[in-house]
């Protein structure tokens, strides 16, 4: 089906750069291969950690002109985001309180189905509340 | 608004892509639609719902719709269904 809007990005900042790697390529392949989902994980080291500079990078490759969702793996790394976003005034991010796996995947999936930023944060947010059992 | 309710045995478990499928196809949708799986009913556009139903192989699933493009929707889920599930994954 031919995208006729521009879809929402998603970029996954974990400390670790296998974990958002691996969380990037479900989500993606579940939301069907359409929507750019990028991993930001590990410091520039290969380490564990996060890296302000491999989140601002992948915040300007998710940006196709619908804004892009962020998602961090656990609460420091939303310290490196929160210290990245003023230096980028004129990104279009939100940054989403969610289940890593199960936020990012929901995402992906309301994403590629066309919905805006605030639809796709409310994805991943809902996440919170579904069962898995 | 129009209403549209089917219904189908899945040849195949609703592993996630095929979930994934089924969500982006619904969420194109204007229509309110539900998946139905045994006892449960799950917003059709919520990927982690519908991978939460757990409908497996031989399982009667239900699709309902409400809303100016309900049939169309109902007829778009139900070819996934049974597409998707006979593929896997």
């Amino acid at each position: 089906m031919p995208q006729l809007a521009p879809q929402v990005g998603i970029v996954l900042v974990s400390h670790s750069a296998r974990l958002a790697e691996g969380a990037a390529e479900l989500a993606a392949q579940v939301g069907g291969g359409t929507v750019t989902v990028l991993a930001a994980g590990g410091t520039d080291d290969g380490g564990l950690g996060t890296s302000a500079e491999k989140v601002a990078c992948a915040l300007r490759g998710a940006e196709a002109g619908a804004g892009v969702l962020v998602l961090p793996d656990l609460g420091s790394a939303v310290l490196t985001v929160r210290a990245l976003l003023p230096d980028l005034p004129d990104a279009h991010v939100t940054l989403v309180d969610a289940p890593f796996v199960e936020g990012a995947v929901a995402a992906a999936v309301t994403a590629a189905a066309g919905a805006d930023l605030t639809a796709v944060a409310k994805a991943a947010e809902e996440a919170w509340h579904a069962r898995k059992l | 608004m129009p209403a549209s309710s089917e219904s189908i045995t899945l040849e195949g478990d609703l592993h996630a892509r095929p979930a994934g499928a089924l969500a982006v196809a619904a969420g194109r949708f204007a229509a309110v639609v539900s998946v139905t799986a045994g006892t449960r009913t799950v917003d059709a556009k919520s990927v982690l719902g519908v991978m939460g139903l757990g409908a497996t192989s031989g399982q009667q699933v239900t699709v309902s719709a409400d809303g100016p493009d309900a049939a169309e929707a109902v007829a778009a889920l139900i070819a996934i269904l049974g597409a998707a599930t006979r593929v896997g994954g």
